[in-house]
């Protein structure tokens, strides 16, 4: 009989085909959840950390607020001194109107930018998006700008999102004019110096329609140029510091020119990637302990259904346990054959959970809506993470097997052979 | 502590209550004193509720006595832990129920195999083993068979050659007969009879059948947990 242990295993699982069905599909949604969460959130933060580790800047300077950070030209000039730094980019992004010399009128997303600067702050996969053409007629943001005068010639320049391009049809050299509000009489011309690409949306669906402009252009278009009463405000959203080459993969150096940006801007928050990197490292740990506990509730809800339909299997084959006890056969055989239908139901409900998992999450990616379809594809399914959680659900099981385990050892056998 | 004894197993003023002290307290036997020696064939006779069938769990070391003694083969067994009385039970007692109770899972071969498994025989030793005790019930052509595939006299038959497997040195029978027609109840005592002979195994056999109950050689008969007659005059 040794042979055909597992075959008399199986008919015996075959013999209580709805009871294995439902225990297996228990155990396998249990699994499933924990293997949806993990791996689509492990997923979303190996990609968060990825983009941060392939940034090309090292160090952000930002607030709390939107646009909350004034004289954005100076300041990225004082940080442009601090040894070490390769580049300081100031970034503004305003909603706004574009209307069409046909008279179409499109929301768009304005990026405004110090052209030099922000190109060196951009990772080489990014810089490849843009066109030669990119410097936007005044490289440096200085003529327009003019030391927060902002009474320089405007290169009147600007860049298209290729997606935007396509929609309105536009080529290169035609003329457009921008307004921060659907009034064309606020509005300023531009002309189209060319198209750039969109780089892969950090979460959900990114904005399509996308104009890059000089970042003083900007400022004055929308009123963050300067105060009514004429003092200067030079708003920007942030600045993003690259560093030289040489040190941008030295934490030393990088705290120490964080640490000199902060002692510049006392009230804002400079972080370094590698901050953001341990803190993003720091709320996974918090999301997953999160997930975990969650998961574990549907865990303990299929370990009790599983040990139910264990203890309801020693009640129908009490009188089998009975006659195998009678005739001599040794407990511990007998316990041994409670728990290894307990591992088989249970090895099979994780093998359906895996797979139920991965084919919800795959089934999520390619037909899924927007963000949903973009997180699920971002899934990453770690080996050792699902074969702990099995080698867990399995222990656990074995566990939960005491029970029924015990009740088949406490069968009176006067009783069940009556 | 085993101590020289000829008999197979020996009850001494064995009484079984249940639910002792409570208002549905029931003396199933009542100093019983009965000893079987090897070889012996006799019937437990008597009407539902005299004892008969606890007497049989408490020779079959199924049960233990509330008060009394249990000697199995010399050793006092009233005391010995479950596993102890697993293995007396495995290497020297063979069951025969009223209903059979055939592992459904199992083939007539491995349902004839389990106590062979059991007794730690293995593969082809265990296999031939059972296929020869099939033989002897004449259900050679029935090894595959589940119980649901065979007849109530075929379950039986796999029934008898399941007890026989370790060559027991006693033998107990519950109604055997109490599920089959009178063609096949004969067969089945026929067969019992014929292992009583080859084995040299002590045969117990409770039964209301006269018919049943006349092939032993010696009858005992109870009424209310107690023996009011034994044709041995012991």
């Amino acid at each position: 009989m040794n042979a055909t242990r597992w075959s008399l295993r199986w008919r015996s699982l075959r013999h209580r085909t709805a009871q294995t069905f439902l225990a297996v599909a228990a155990l396998g949604a249990a699994v499933a959840l924990p293997v949806v969460l993990l791996s689509v959130g492990g997923g979303v933060y190996a990609h968060e950390l990825s983009s941060i580790e392939h940034s090309g800047y090292s160090i952000s300077v930002e607030t709390a607020g939107t646009h909350g950070i004034s004289s954005g030209h100076a300041l990225a000039n004082r940080i442009d001194g601090i040894g070490g730094v390769a580049a300081a980019s100031p970034l503004l992004s305003v909603p706004i109107d574009l209307f069409t010399t046909g008279g179409t009128v499109v929301p768009v997303l304005a990026e405004g930018v110090i052209p030099n600067a922000f190109q060196a702050t951009q990772s080489a996969a990014e810089r490849a998006l843009l066109p030669s053409s990119f410097m936007l007629g005044d490289p440096s943001d200085t003529v327009h700008y003019a030391n927060g005068t902002y009474t320089g010639a405007s290169s009147g320049q600007l860049l298209l999102s290729t997606p935007l391009v396509q929609t309105l049809n536009i080529s290169t050299g035609a003329s457009i004019r921008l307004a921060p509000s659907s009034n064309a009489s606020a509005s300023a011309p531009f002309t189209v110096a060319g198209d750039f690409g969109l780089p892969p949306g950090f979460l959900g669906p990114s904005p399509l329609f996308v104009v890059l402009l000089p970042l003083s252009q900007l400022q004055s278009l929308v009123g963050y140029a300067h105060s009514p009463s004429g003092a200067i405000l030079d708003e920007a959203d942030s600045i993003q510091v690259a560093m030289v080459p040489a040190l941008a993969a030295n934490p030393a150096a990088v705290q120490r020119v964080a640490a000199e940006i902060q002692s510049l801007v006392p009230y804002y928050s400079v972080v370094s990637l590698s901050q953001q990197t341990s803190e993003i490292q720091n709320a996974q740990a918090v999301i997953t302990g999160f997930y975990v506990g969650l998961s574990s509730i549907g865990l303990i809800v299929g370990l009790l259904f599983l040990v139910i339909i264990l203890l309801r299997r020693v009640e129908q084959e009490r009188q089998s346990i009975g006659v195998r006890r009678a005739i001599g056969v040794p407990a511990w055989l007998v316990a041994r054959g409670i728990l290894v239908e307990a591992l088989g139901l249970t090895l099979a409900g994780v093998l359906a959970g895996v797979g139920g998992g991965v084919l919800t999450v795959e089934l999520f990616a390619r037909y899924g809506s927007g963000a949903v379809s973009e997180i699920a594809g971002l899934a990453v399914y770690d080996p050792v993470t699902l074969s702990l959680l099995g080698a867990a659900l399995v222990g656990l099981a074995f566990v939960a097997s005491a029970l029924p385990v015990r009740r088949a050892m406490t069968l009176s056998l006067p009783e069940v052979l009556r | 502590m085993s101590v020289p004894d000829s008999t197979t197993i020996r009850l001494e003023r064995v009484r079984r209550v249940y639910h002792a002290g409570e208002a549905d307290e029931v003396r199933a036997l009542d100093g019983v004193d009965l000893a079987i020696a090897p070889g012996e064939y006799l019937s437990i006779e008597g009407p539902s509720g005299s004892g008969k069938t606890t007497l049989l769990n408490l020779l079959g070391l199924l049960d233990v006595p509330t008060e009394g003694r249990v000697i199995w083969r010399g050793t006092p067994v009233e005391r010995l832990a479950e596993r102890e009385r697993t293995r007396l039970r495995r290497t020297g007692i063979g069951f025969i129920f009223q209903r059979f109770y055939l592992l459904p899972t199992l083939t007539a071969l491995e349902n004839v195999e389990l106590p062979l498994q059991a007794n730690g025989i293995r593969g082809a030793d265990r296999q031939r083993r059972a296929r020869l005790l099939l033989a002897q019930v004449g259900l050679s052509d029935r090894e595959r068979s589940f119980p649901h595939q065979l007849s109530g006299g075929e379950e039986q038959r796999v029934a008898i050659a399941r007890a026989l497997a370790n060559a027991p040195q006693l033998l107990l029978a519950d109604e055997p007969t109490g599920e089959l027609d009178s063609v096949r109840a004969q067969q089945v005592l026929d067969l019992l009879e014929a292992a009583h002979r080859s084995s040299g195994a002590a045969v117990v056999v409770v039964t209301h059948n006269p018919l049943v109950a006349a092939r032993a050689a010696r009858h005992i008969t109870m009424r209310d947990g107690r023996i009011v007659a034994d044709s041995a005059g012991r």
